[in-house]
Parts: structure tokens; sequence; C-alpha cells
């Protein structure tokens, strides 16, 4: 589904990912971990093109999306993302944040949207906070919302960036409880995370990113009992 | 005896310097506000006042929008990414625009607008609040460019990942976000220009100024026009604040928890 050839990313002098080749195929759930300033965001940034990569191309859905002449506002409507410190439009009630982008982009009707909006909220158990703001929510509720609007979009595939870091720890149980069920239903998802359990329970594979490499990769299971890198031992020590 | 008689003897006892104090006020008043209906003159100058400060308003804020837009696009470029070309030169003109304008005084500004560039023009109230409006534009443009700048890069990011192209993400996320962060300035910008345009009196703009001055060149009286004339500018300005004081509290209708 997402094919990446040869990325890089450099910002000034500083080279954050060094030609990294990788294959994301559809219904994966790809889980990045690694110390910080390893690239692990940058990458994840790269796949919907909120960075742009210095060279290298990515693929998205037989689209090669780093050709500077394709629309990237129509491939971001295929890839939702959630980010590290929700960024939900605090200008607008919720119901406002889920469906102003399906209708300014023409996927649904207001009247669509809202049921759509409606539909989701009951699923992560908000339907009553449609008509609140965002600064009158939890941090929990924020990010929960913040999956639900890119939701709205029917996207193929779900990028989060560090979905939970930024929450008190108390809340990270409902916000992983909701990537876990948008796992279950098949959603393709790459999820950048501090979050061992989650790579462990939900995770089909493990990236192990260092100094802008994919240093190692493996199924969950197998990444955590065996790592046979020594730079992965030395980080899982310390984070287990 | 009716109101002028009583004003006409008063005014002989004043010449003798009999008059008592309240009797030389009362005809000073008169005489600045009553008679000959000048206080119509001041409504006229009102009027004035506050047309040329919608048209230099509506000017301002149409320019400065688009100069912050530009100016904002244009910063926010991806570096290593070729730039728009055409982005770069409007970019350069709107830059000397606002250095211009920000380095020239208004008088001398008013001044060149109405005894240079349009000096055969007689309607000095247009040629007035146009360069009202071009010096406020620069300002309100550095307002607008720093509220846009302040609002959290996220928004921009989170809009645009959704798949909203860059003018919907500024139009529904980012200006709103912006205005809320920029009114207070915005307003004061607002009250400098009302008072503002006083200045444009001196290239014959006949707003409230150019009105209060004419009623002193008749009655050889410059405190009571003058003071009437701050009077009427400071109840407007009081008006327009608690009018935008409203505004602000609807606008942070979102921030409540």
């Amino acid at each position: 589904m997402i094919d990446v050839e040869h990325l890089s990313k450099s910002f000034g002098d500083n080279l954050v990912l060094d030609d990294l080749t990788e294959h994301i195929a559809e219904g994966e759930k790809v889980v990045i971990i690694g110390p910080s300033g390893s690239g692990k965001s940058t990458f994840l940034r790269c796949l919907n093109l909120l960075e742009i990569p210095t060279s290298g191309t990515i693929t998205f859905d037989g689209t090669v999306i780093t050709d500077p002449r394709v629309d990237i506002d129509g491939v971001r409507r295929k890839m939702g993302m959630v980010f590290q410190h929700f960024n939900l439009f605090p200008n607008m009630t919720i119901r406002k944040n889920i469906t102003l982008a399906p209708v300014r982009t023409k996927l649904m009707s207001q009247q669509e949207a809202d049921d759509a909006a409606t539909a989701l909220l009951r699923r992560v158990g908000l339907e009553d906070k449609a008509d609140a703001y965002p600064a009158q929510l939890s941090g929990g509720q924020k990010q929960r919302i913040a999956i639900v609007r890119a939701m709205a979009m029917r996207p193929k595939v779900m990028l989060f960036d560090e979905p939970t870091s930024a929450l008190d720890p108390e809340m990270v149980g409902e916000v992983l409880e909701v990537m876990k069920e948008l796992a279950e239903e098949g959603m393709t998802m790459v999820v950048v995370t501090h979050e061992m359990g989650f790579a462990r329970e939900v995770g089909t594979r493990v990236l192990f990113m260092d100094g802008g490499h994919i240093l190692e990769q493996n199924e969950p299971h197998e990444f955590f009992a065996h790592p046979r890198e020594q730079r992965t031992i030395d980080f899982l020590s310390k984070v287990l | 005896m009716d109101l002028a008689q009583t004003v006409a003897l008063w005014r002989e006892l004043m010449m003798s310097g009999d008059a008592t104090w309240w009797q030389e006020f009362f005809v000073r008043f008169y005489q600045a506000f009553i008679e000959a209906d000048r206080w119509q003159s001041y409504l006229e100058g009102v009027g004035i006042t506050l047309l040329t400060t919608a048209l230099a308003l509506a000017i301002g804020v149409v320019l400065g929008v688009l100069v912050a837009m530009v100016r904002t696009a244009h910063d926010q470029q991806r570096i290593g990414r070729r730039k728009n070309p055409l982005l770069g030169i409007v970019n350069f003109i709107f830059k000397i625009y606002v250095t211009v304008i920000r380095g020239t005084p208004m008088m001398v500004q008013v001044l060149i607008m109405g005894l240079v560039i349009f000096k055969s023009s007689r309607n000095f109230t247009m040629v007035g609040a146009l360069t009202l409006g071009i010096n406020s534009g620069a300002y309100v443009s550095e307002i607008i460019r720093g509220g846009l700048m302040a609002v959290d890069g996220g928004q921009m990011e989170a809009g645009r990942s959704l798949g909203l192209n860059y003018l919907d993400t500024m139009r529904f996320i980012v200006v709103p976000q912006a205005i809320k962060a920029i009114l207070p300035s915005l307003g004061n910008e607002f009250i400098i220009l009302l008072k503002d345009t006083s200045l444009i009196s001196i290239i014959g703009g006949q707003e409230l100024v150019y009105f209060a001055r004419n009623i002193l060149n008749r009655t050889f009286d410059a405190m009571f026009p003058l003071i009437g004339a701050a009077v009427i500018y400071l109840i407007l300005v009081i008006i327009f604040t608690w009018l935008l004081g409203k505004l602000e509290r609807r606008l942070r209708q979102s921030d409540r928890r």
C-alpha cells in the first residue's frame, strides 16, 4: 500500500532520514519505536508529505506522491493523521471539528457529515460532547476526538504520531482502546509510540529506528523476546 | 426676552468687563455651538469623520489582509522546494509599501496625496480617506501577520492533513483564531485611525476639526470649538471601545470551560 524507496530527509546540514526503503502492506499495523531524534516522527510525517523528502520516492495506492505534480490534498484525504498535541481546532465545536473537512472537500453533505460524526462519537462514547468546544475536554477526550476527526474522512491508512505522549497516564488507556478497536476493524496503521505494551499487543510488525535508519524490524513477540542488534537491546532495557 | 437678546446683552457686559464668569461662559458656549445653528456644522463634521473612518477602515483592512496573506504565504514556503516567483515579486513590492508607509509621517503622506498626487481633485474627503486607508493598511498588515504567525503551526498541519487546501485551512482554521488574538491591537489601530482623520483638514477635508476651526475663525474664541471637538472624538472612541469589547466577548465563546 505504501512503498518507500531510498527516502532521505535533511534539515539544513542535519541528515534525519538516511536512505530508507520500506514497504507497508494493506492491513498491517506497523509500530515504529526508537530513541528521540532517531527520525521516527520525521519518517511518519514524510508519508503524508507534512515533511517534503529531500530525495527518494513514496508510492501510496499506486500514486507516486513525491511527484510535485500530484494533488497532495487528494492524497492526504486518504491518509488520516493523529498528532501528539491533538491539534483540535479550538474555534469550533467538536461536531464542526469532525465535519469541516468531509464537507469542504465535498466528500459528504453537511447532513451526511453530521450523521457520520454522531455515529463516530457514539463509538468512542463522546456523543454528548458534540456541541462542546475542545477547551472543555480532557486530553484523553481530545485525542479520541482527533482520531474520530481523521476517521470521518474515511482514510485508507491512519498515521499516529506519538498519540499518547502528551496525555496524563490515566488517560492513555482510553486512547489506546480506541486505536485497538480501529486495528481490529482492519485499518492499516502506522504508529510512532513509546507504548511498548501497545506495540506488542496490537502491532503486526515493529520497526526500531535510530540515527535515521531502520536498524531492526520483526514481528512483535520475536522483536521483544529476541532483539538482535546491540542498540535495540540497550534501548529496550531502558524502556521496558 | 428671548435667548438671542439675553446673549446680546451679556455680550455687551463682557465687552465692558462686567459679566459674571458664568455669563461669559454661556455667551462663549452659545456662539460656539448654538448661534447661527453652528451645531449643525459639528454634526456634519462628525458625519464626514465617520464616513472617512469607515472608508479608510475598509481600504486598510482589505489592503492589510492582502499584504499579510501574501507575506505569510511567502514566508511559509518550504525550504528546499522551488519558490513561487510571482509570490516573491509581490512580496517584495508589499515589503516596500510597508516600509515606505511606516517610515514617513502621516501628515506628510496626507500633504503629498492632497497637494501632489491628487492636486487637481476637489474631493478632499475621498483623497483623505484613501490616504488614511493606505496608511492604515501597512500597520494592519503587520498586526495580522503577527496574529497569523502566533497561531500554533499544528493547526495548519492538522487542517492540511485532513485534505483541506491551504486557503480553506487559512479561512476556517487559522484566520478565525488569528482574528481573536489580534482584536485588541486592531481595535487600537482603528481608534488611531478615527482620530487621525483630523489630519485631512490640512488639505481641506471637511471633517470635524475643519468645522471647529471655521467657527474658531469666525468667533475668535479657540477654547470652546476645540474642546467641543475633543469631547466629540472622546465620545466616539468610547462608543467604539464599548462595541469592540462586546465583539471580543462574543469571540471568546469557545474559551469557556
